[in-house]
């Protein structure tokens, strides 16, 4: 089997927040090294940094404190986050800004007198979420990008990552081995050190916000790997999601939250509002809230023709709807949907996973010369992310991971790789095409509803048991489907069957650690264990490849910095937690 | 209007043909959708290029019966004649497979048109107080919210005549350079722009306005830096060379 080698000094998987600031903050620490940012689509096009709409938080207004910050975070995250990582995340999220303003050249928004505008977002007890109208991913990534084009960074763009390979001793990390997408040759790229930032994405679900090139696959390469996966039972459900039927891959994809922080209704099926029957804040609780009682709604078949709910905003007024949420009518009447004068059917909608790959607050893992960063890693959110502090994490712990790396590699050599693994991980990539028969779309969507009915919003230990052994089920069927070997060419088939293979292995995941959380916090609901739990007490499940298939294990968190019932700014009026969507002032 | 789409798709690269294909109409159709669908149902080897699925990325653009335009946000029923739909690669960039095209030269030249923000303070410094109302950034908030899809490359005749003319996107980029306070080199901006393809080249023909998805005006941009030239030109600032 021919596989094409070259080396570099520093390897990069993903082009989102976290791989493109790695890229830049490693060439500023060192502009001699060889650097190298690999992507799944073209650069900076790929992924879901780019899709923020929200923005972006940080503590830098006058009264507001990285303590508040801290505090929101860790009330947010069900006391669940590792207090030394949401530290990390709220202390270098001031100087990131300031870096995106002053060095990177962002556009954020302003307040008349010519400071930053902060906005109120959901959970928080500050205005504090920076933003570029209702776009600041695509200004992000879009000034970032033109940083990286410009130096001397090479690019390997339509480069889908399959596997990491080790030293022979299976301590270190040798390189990466990829598809090249557009020939459909395969590639080993020796790196001294390696970044996994390829994001995650709960792309399993029936109905999933993120970018369709998202598989879960850093995840699944970094179990397989042998390091250890955290909190994969918090799966984070946005409330509406546009439905528009299964064959559009409009399905799924957000409406944002304005539109009920703003005032706009959720009916069933039968025309009815129905928030104020779970909550008293109605269409305005929280996102986790909301999802529950739709996901009811619909469980009880109070549903519309497509099976969700909808939305209606026309009693604020077309015109001035049209006006607010510019952006998000466009969009639906691009789909044939009139969100200002008409209802427009909605689904919650899976969103963003807060579990990921154990990791230092540096950036670095258990295998040696393997660093991490992004929605790939677990442990910054706990049981439930606060909108806006997604970009925050990509874009904080991406640059440390970049200084870190640069540092890494000055006393460190390329290494050789176990070429027995390697070429163990280019026959597997190559497996498809030596099965015949199958249904692939079929399994996707059977992926999809087991996910969605068995491990989506309320779980329960009958449809998680029955999930894991549907799920063992699908992985069987998957490894029989087969794809015609007509051209590995831009072959978008083939990518279909490999993101399968990294889904179905990260769903086992979700549902092995759902099964064994037995209460509920955040974003994972038990019907069976519906309380929260002792917080004092509070364990995070950890994940691991075993012989047998995976293991599974809980750890204490350690609350360092602050105990569950203590604050950090105890004294000051406003403090966390808050229930309602928006913030003070 | 039938229940079917009678679907014409380009395959190969640069040398091909358009195949056809039915494909089941739906209520709530994209032209994405519709070259999904016959990826995935039809033929598996169908090469195309998206990501994000909601008008963020500027990954998908494609050539719809004739024209440029974003496939995840175009619904077929705006685009089809009668039942009928052709599917091509964008233009003006070379093809790598069936839809996906080959982007490199409208990223270089993106580049080349001084796009990229070179700024004078740090990470460690205050950032800089501006007014929103001031009229340089009410300029660049105007033009600046481009996705990069090059929909307005490929629909740009004066690329299509001249390699080397940098087309709108990157010079549109460029205004929104020259429009911003912060940019600590602000003069080279001209310079940039001031080369054989640069924005002087254009005639003006609006199609880059006409088609951008997102709503921009790259024609007026590309207006406020001829203009600016001319000034600098006059005012002996800039040199002809």
């Amino acid at each position: 089997m021919n596989i094409e080698r070259h080396d570099t000094d520093v390897l990069i998987i993903g082009s989102g927040g976290a791989g493109l600031f790695a890229a830049l903050h490693a060439h500023q620490a060192n502009p001699e090294l060889d650097i190298t940012v690999a992507a799944k689509g073209l650069l900076g096009k790929c992924g879901c940094t780019r899709m923020v709409q929200g923005g972006y938080n940080v503590a830098i207004a006058d009264g507001d404190s990285i303590e508040r910050h801290f505090m929101d975070s860790i009330v947010g995250g069900k006391w669940l986050p590792d207090q030394r990582l949401a530290w990390r995340l709220v202390e270098t999220a001031v100087e990131r800004i300031h870096e995106l303003e002053n060095e990177v050249g962002c556009f954020f928004d302003r307040n008349p007198d010519g400071t930053m505008h902060q906005k109120a977002f959901a959970g928080q007890s500050f205005d504090r979420t920076v933003h570029k109208g209702d776009l600041t991913g695509i200004e992000i990534i879009n000034r970032l990008l033109e940083q990286i084009w410009s130096r001397n960074i090479a690019r390997l763009e339509e480069h889908r990552a399959v596997s990491l390979i080790c030293t022979t001793d299976g301590a270190s990390v040798a390189g990466v081995l990829f598809i090249d997408m557009r020939t459909g040759d395969l590639r080993f790229v020796r790196a001294r050190s390696v970044l996994m930032a390829a994001g995650g994405g709960p792309t399993m679900y029936r109905y999933h916000t993120p970018s369709g090139d998202k598989a879960c696959d850093g995840m699944a390469m970094a179990l397989r790997a042998g390091l250890a996966l955290r909190d994969m039972e918090m799966v984070q459900f946005h409330p509406t999601g546009l439905l528009a039927g299964r064959d559009t891959r409009m399905t799924g994809t957000v409406l944002e939250e304005g539109l009920r922080g703003a005032g706009g209704h959720l009916l069933n099926g039968e025309g009815t509002r129905f928030m104020f029957d779970y909550h008293e804040h109605g269409e305005r609780a929280t996102r986790d809230i909301v999802s529950r009682s739709i996901y009811k709604e619909m469980r009880d078949g109070r549903t519309t023709p497509n099976g969700g709910v909808y939305i209606e905003m026309k009693h604020l007024g077309p015109e001035k709807v049209a006006q607010q949420f510019k952006g998000m009518v466009t969009r639906c009447a691009d789909c044939g949907f009139d969100l200002a004068g008409d209802r427009v059917e909605v689904v919650p909608t899976a969103h963003y996973m807060m579990g990921g790959v154990v990791f230092d607050e540096d950036c670095t893992t258990d295998l040696h010369g393997l660093f991490l960063a992004g929605e790939d890693t677990g442990g910054v959110h706990g049981a439930n992310r606060l909108g806006g502090n997604g970009v925050a994490n990509s874009t904080v712990f991406g640059g440390i991971a970049g200084e870190r790396m640069a540092a890494f590699v000055r006393d460190e050599g390329l290494r050789d790789p176990d070429e027995d693994a390697l070429a163990e991980a280019a026959a597997d990539c190559l497996r498809p095409f030596d099965a015949t028969g199958g249904n692939l779309n079929e399994l996707r969507l059977q992926l999809q509803d087991l996910m969605w009915d068995k491990v989506g919003i309320l779980r329960d230990e009958t449809t998680l048991t029955a999930a894991i052994s549907d799920l063992d089920a699908l992985g069987e069927t998957l490894e029989r489907t087969g794809i015609a070997d007509a051209g590995r060419a831009f072959n978008l088939t083939w990518h279909d069957w490999l993101n399968l293979d990294s889904q179905i292995l990260i769903s086992k995941t979700i549902a092995r650690a759902a099964l064994a959380r037995e209460n509920s916090r955040g974003a994972h609901y038990r019907e069976d264990f519906p309380d929260t739990g002792e917080l004092e007490s509070s364990r995070y499940t950890v994940i691991r490849k075993s012989d047998t298939g995976l293991s599974f294990d809980t750890e204490p968190v350690d609350f360092c910095i602050v105990k569950p019932g203590k604050s950090l700014i105890e004294d000051e009026a406003g403090a966390p937690p808050t229930a309602g969507m928006g913030g003070r002032r | 209007m039938s229940d079917t789409l009678e679907v014409r798709i380009w395959r190969g690269g640069a040398e091909g043909g358009l195949v056809h294909y039915n494909v089941p109409r739906q209520a709530s159709q994209t032209v994405l959708d519709v070259v999904t669908w016959v990826q995935r149902n039809d033929d598996p080897s169908l090469a195309y290029r998206f990501a994000c699925r909601v008008g963020m990325c500027g990954s998908c653009a494609m050539t719809v019966n004739g024209r440029p335009r974003w496939t995840c946000r175009t619904h077929v029923d705006k685009v089809t004649d009668g039942d009928s739909l052709t599917i091509e690669p964008l233009g003006n960039v070379p093809v790598i497979k069936d839809l996906a095209a080959d982007m490199t030269p409208f990223f270089e030249k993106w580049q080349s048109a001084r796009g990229r923000f070179h700024g004078a303070a740090t990470r460690r410094d205050a950032y800089a107080r501006i007014k929103p109302d001031s009229p340089a950034r009410q300029t660049a908030n105007a033009h600046v919210e481009c996705i990069n899809c090059a929909v307005c490359y490929s629909a740009c005749d004066v690329v299509s005549w001249r390699k080397e003319y940098l087309g709108p996107a990157a010079l549109n980029r460029a205004w929104v350079a020259f429009n911003d306070e912060r940019d600590a080199h602000l003069g080279y901006v001209l310079r940039s722009v001031a080369v054989n393809g640069g924005c002087m080249s254009c005639h003006t023909h609006q199609s880059c306005t006409q088609h951008c998805p997102v709503g921009l005006d790259p024609s007026a941009a590309i207006a406020g830096l001829k203009k600016a030239l001319s000034r600098a030109y006059l005012s002996g600032r800039l040199k002809l060379s």
